[in-house]
C-alpha cells in the first residue's frame, strides 16, 4: 500500500551506500557487503552468547536430567525430574503466579506505553527532558534499590498508606504483605517500567507518513478512526515486537519479587514467581538437577508461547508489502 | 526524517530476522541456569597440607551475621595475622540467607572458604556429601583442644563418630519480654515457672486490648525461629523435630495443637494482624516488636537480647517458655549458637585446624568476640568473660546459668534438608494466618513436604 507512495528506502539505500567510495561495486559484493554488515555489529553478542551463556546453557540441558545438589557429583537419574513436576504443587502455583502476571501485566504495559507515546509524539516542546524522564523508569525499575523502596513505600504503614489514611481510608491493607494484593503490586511495578516500549513505540509512530493523516481527515475520519484504521495497522510489526519482548521479559522477573518477599516468594507464596521457585531450588534446598529441569521446561513455556505470538502476528500484524 | 520513515514498514526481513534473533537469545537464557559440575569429592586429608613452614599461607574464612559481628570478626583476623607471621585470612560475610546460597555455589565450584561459620541445620548437608573436613585426628593430637568445652554441646558437631563442626558458643531460644510494656498497659506478667501456652496467649491479649493496639502482646511464633519454637514444644511433649535417625519425630495432632495457639494468638489479637506480622518478621531483629516498643513479647535466642535491647532504649528480660501442664517441664535447650568447621577441600587443613582452636580456646579471641556467637563454648573463658559483659549480655549469662539445671539435652544433628524446614514451616504459618488453610490440612501438608525435603 505504501510502496507507490513512499520513497522506498531499502533499494536506495542500496544505491547509496557504495556511493560513498565514488565507485559502484559489482553486484555480488554489494549484496554480501549489505548482508554482511549487521553481523558484524552483532559479532560482539555473539561471541558472548557463545563464551558465556552457550556453556552454562549445556551445562544445564546436562544437569536436567541428574540429581546434583551442587556439593558433590550429578548422577543421572532421566526424566525423573520433569516427572517430578507434575506432583509439585508449589511448582502450579509459580506457574499461576506467573501466568497471572505476564497475562495482567504486560497489555496493561503496552497499552500505557503507547498511550505516552502517542502524547509525546505530538512534539511538545522539551520533548527530550520528557522522554528521559519517562524512560528512567525502565532502567531502574529492575534494580534492588528500587526494590526495597516499593517495600517501603507500599509498607502497612507506608508512604502510600499514610496518604490513603489521610484522605480518610479507615484500614489500607499492607500492599506487599497481604497474599491479596502482593501480586498486584508487583503487576503495578512491571507497568511502570513502561519506557523501553515506549521509545519504541515513538520510534514507530515517527515512521508513519503524515500524508496518511491527512489524507484520512480529508475524508472525514475523526481521531478515534484515524488511530484505529491508520496508526494500529502500521505500528503493528511494532506493537508485535514489543509483546514480545515484554512478554518474554515478564516470564523472567525475579529481582522485584526476590526483594519485596525476602527471597520467600511470600507471603503465602502469593508472589512465587517460576524464576524465584526455581532459585529456591536450585540455590536454597541444593536441588540444582531439578532447577535446570524446570529452567528447559519455563523455556519451553517462554519458546511455546512465542511461537504462537508468531503464528497469530500473521492474522493481525500489517508489514506493509 | 523523513527518509527513515519506512525502516521497519518496509524491511520485513531484516525486521522478522531481528526479532527471531532476539527472541532466540532472550529464551536461551532462560536456561542458562546451572553451574559448573566440578567440585565435591575430597575426603580428610590425613597430612597438614600446606603450613607456614611451606611458605606464605593464605585462607578464606567466611561468615555471616551483623555489622557488629563483622567489625569484631575482621578483628580477630587482624589479630591473628600479626601473632601468626605468613599466615594470612581473607574474611567473606553476608546475612544469614545469602550466605547459604553463596557458600553452596562456592562449594560447587570448589570454591569453599578454608574455615566457615556453620549451623546446625547445614553441618550434615556438607558433611554427607563431603564437604567438610573430618576434624578428629586434629582433636586426638591435640591441634583443637576440646578438654574445657562445654559437655553438653561439645559433641553436638558429630555426624556418627566423626566431629566435622566445633561450636562456637551456646544459645538458648526462649521468651524476651518488656516488663515496662507490661505494666504501662496495667497487665500483670504471669509467673515463667508455671504459666501455661493459654495463659501466654490470654495476657498478650489482654495487654494488646489495654493499650488500643498501640502494643501488641507478643510477636507470631511463627515465622522467625519458627522451626526451633516448635521443636521447642515438640520436646515438651515428649517428641522432637527430628529423631536420632533423622526421621521425622513429631506427631501431626502435635503440630497442630502448636498451630492452633498460633491460630488464637492472631484470632484474639494477641499478636498484630497477618500482615504487619509479614512485615515485622522481614524486618528481622532491628524491627523486632520488642525492639521498637510495639509489643510486648518475642520469641527470641539469648545472644540477641543485646540487638533487641539497643532498639527497645528499655531493659528486656527473659521468660521461659510456657507449658500446657503448667509444670514448667519445658522442652528448652542449649544449642550450639553456631559452629566452625574446615571445608574439604582447604589446602592447609593443619591451618585451619590450628586458627578453629585459637578461635575456640584463646582469651584474646573470646574477649574480642565475647558472646556474640553465643556464650563462649569454652567454660573457662565463658566465666571470665562474663563480667566484662554490658547488662543485657549478662543478663543472657545469668538466665542461662538458672535455667540450664533444668534444660533438656541439645537435639543430634538434624538429617540433610532441615534447611528447608523453617521455609515450609514459614509459609504454612501465612497461609494460616490468612485464614488460606486449615490448621489441619496445614500440618498434614507440612508433614509430607518435610519428608520429601529430607528424603
Amino acid at each position: 500500500m505504501s510502496s507507490t507512495l513512499d520513497v522506498p528506502s531499502r533499494e536506495r539505500s542500496h544505491d547509496e551506500a557504495p556511493g560513498a567510495t565514488g565507485r559502484a561495486a559489482p553486484r555480488g559484493r554489494k549484496w554480501w557487503t549489505a548482508r554482511l554488515t549487521p553481523y558484524l555489529f552483532l559479532a560482539p553478542w555473539f561471541a558472548g552468547l557463545l563464551f558465556i551463556t552457550a556453556g552454562p546453557i549445556a551445562a544445564s540441558a546436562y544437569l536436567s536430567f541428574t540429581d546434583y545438589s551442587l556439593i558433590g557429583a550429578p548422577e543421572w537419574i532421566g526424566l525423573a525430574n520433569f516427572e517430578r513436576m507434575f506432583d509439585d504443587p508449589r511448582f502450579y502455583q509459580s506457574l499461576k503466579v506467573t501466568f497471572i502476571y505476564v497475562a495482567v501485566s504486560v497489555p496493561i504495559q503496552l497499552a500505557f506505553a503507547l498511550f505516552l507515546a502517542m502524547i509525546l509524539d505530538r512534539g511538545l516542546r522539551g520533548l527530550a527532558l520528557y522522554r528521559s524522564i519517562y524512560y528512567l523508569p525502565s532502567l531502574i525499575g529492575g534494580s534492588v534499590a528500587i526494590a526495597i523502596l516499593w517495600r517501603q513505600i507500599f509498607g502497612s504503614d507506608g508512604l502510600l498508606n499514610q496518604v490513603l489514611r489521610f484522605v480518610g481510608f479507615e484500614n489500607p491493607p499492607g500492599w506487599v504483605s497481604d497474599p491479596d494484593y502482593a501480586l498486584g503490586t508487583l503487576i503495578i511495578l512491571n507497568v511502570w517500567t513502561f519506557g523501553a516500549p515506549m521509545v519504541i513505540f515513538l520510534a514507530g509512530l515517527r515512521q508513519i507518513p503524515t500524508m496518511y493523516y491527512e489524507a484520512a481527515s480529508l475524508d472525514g475520519a475523526g481521531k478515534v478512526r484515524q488511530f484505529l484504521q491508520v496508526t494500529l495497522p502500521l505500528l503493528s510489526p511494532i506493537i508485535f515486537f514489543n509483546l514480545v519482548l515484554q512478554t518474554i521479559n515478564a516470564f523472567q522477573t525475579f529481582t522485584q519479587a526476590f526483594i519485596v518477599s525476602g527471597g520467600t516468594g511470600g507471603p503465602a507464596d502469593s508472589t512465587l514467581f517460576y524464576t524465584l521457585y526455581l532459585y529456591q531450588r536450585g540455590f536454597g534446598n541444593f536441588d540444582m538437577g531439578y532447577a535446570s529441569a524446570l529452567a528447559w521446561f519455563l523455556l519451553l513455556i517462554v519458546g511455546g508461547l512465542t511461537a504462537i505470538n508468531f503464528f497469530a502476528s500473521k492474522y493481525w500484524v500489517f508489514y506493509g508489502d | 526524517m523523513h527518509t527513515n520513515r519506512t525502516n521497519w514498514a518496509r524491511a520485513p526481513w531484516p525486521t522478522r530476522l531481528g526479532v527471531t534473533g532476539g527472541v532466540l537469545g532472550l529464551l536461551l537464557t532462560t536456561a542458562a541456569c546451572g553451574g559448573d559440575s566440578g567440585g565435591g569429592g575430597g575426603g580428610a586429608a590425613a597430612d597438614g597440607g600446606t603450613t607456614r613452614e611451606d611458605g606464605p599461607v593464605s585462607m578464606r574464612m567466611s561468615w555471616w551475621g551483623s555489622d557488629t559481628r563483622h567489625a569484631a570478626t575482621q578483628q580477630l583476623i587482624d589479630l591473628y595475622e600479626s601473632q601468626n607471621e605468613g599466615v594470612t585470612i581473607e574474611g567473606d560475610f553476608t546475612g544469614f540467607a545469602d550466605y547459604w546460597d553463596r557458600l553452596a555455589t562456592g562449594t560447587a565450584g570448589g570454591q569453599a572458604p578454608c574455615v566457615m561459620q556453620q549451623d546446625t541445620r547445614y553441618v550434615r548437608e556438607y558433611a554427607d556429601r563431603n564437604a567438610l573436613l573430618d576434624l578428629t585426628p586434629y582433636i586426638e593430637d591435640g591441634t583443637i583442644d576440646t578438654s574445657n568445652l562445654d559437655e553438653n554441646v561439645a559433641e553436638t558437631g558429630m555426624v556418627e563418630d566423626a566431629t566435622y563442626a566445633i561450636p562456637t558458643g551456646v544459645n538458648a531460644f526462649s521468651l524476651v519480654v518488656d516488663p515496662q510494656a507490661y505494666a504501662a498497659a496495667g497487665v500483670e506478667l504471669p509467673d515463667d515457672s508455671s504459666w501455661t501456652w493459654d495463659e501466654m496467649v490470654e495476657t498478650a491479649a489482654q495487654v494488646t486490648e489495654a493499650t488500643g493496639g498501640q502494643v501488641y502482646g507478643m510477636q507470631a511464633m511463627g515465622l522467625n525461629g519458627g522451626d526451633t519454637n516448635f521443636e521447642v514444644y515438640a520436646r515438651e511433649q515428649g517428641e522432637a523435630l527430628f529423631d536420632e535417625n533423622g526421621e521425622i519425630g513429631f506427631t501431626q495432632e502435635t503440630l497442630a495443637e502448636w498451630w492452633n495457639i498460633e491460630k488464637q494468638a492472631s484470632e484474639t489479637g494477641a499478636e498484630p494482624p497477618p500482615s504487619t506480622t509479614v512485615e515485622v518478621f522481614n524486618g528481622g531483629v532491628d524491627q523486632a516488636l520488642v525492639a521498637t516498643g510495639r509489643g510486648a513479647s518475642g520469641f527470641w535466642w539469648t545472644n540477641e537480647l543485646p540487638a533487641l535491647t539497643a532498639g527497645a532504649g528499655t531493659e528486656l528480660q527473659f521468660m521461659r517458655f510456657p507449658t500446657e501442664e503448667g509444670d514448667g517441664e519445658t522442652g528448652m535447650y542449649l544449642k550450639p549458637a553456631m559452629f566452625w568447621a574446615v571445608s574439604s577441600s582447604c589446602e592447609s587443613p593443619q591451618e585451619a585446624a590450628m586458627l578453629v582452636d585459637w578461635l575456640i580456646n584463646s582469651e584474646d579471641a573470646v574477649e574480642i568476640i565475647k558472646a556474640d556467637r553465643g556464650l563462649p563454648v569454652n567454660t573457662e573463658l565463658r566465666d571470665q568473660i562474663a563480667p566484662t559483659l554490658d547488662p543485657a549480655g549478662q543478663a543472657a549469662v545469668s538466665f542461662v546459668e538458672e535455667i540450664t539445671p533444668d534444660l533438656q539435652d541439645p537435639p543430634a544433628l538434624p538429617p540433610q534438608g532441615a534447611g528447608e524446614v523453617q521455609a515450609i514451616l514459614q509459609r504454612y504459618t501465612e497461609q494460616i494466618l490468612f485464614d488460606q488453610i486449615s490448621v489441619e490440612d496445614a500440618a498434614e501438608r507440612f508433614m509430607t513436604e518435610v519428608e520429601s525435603a529430607i528424603a
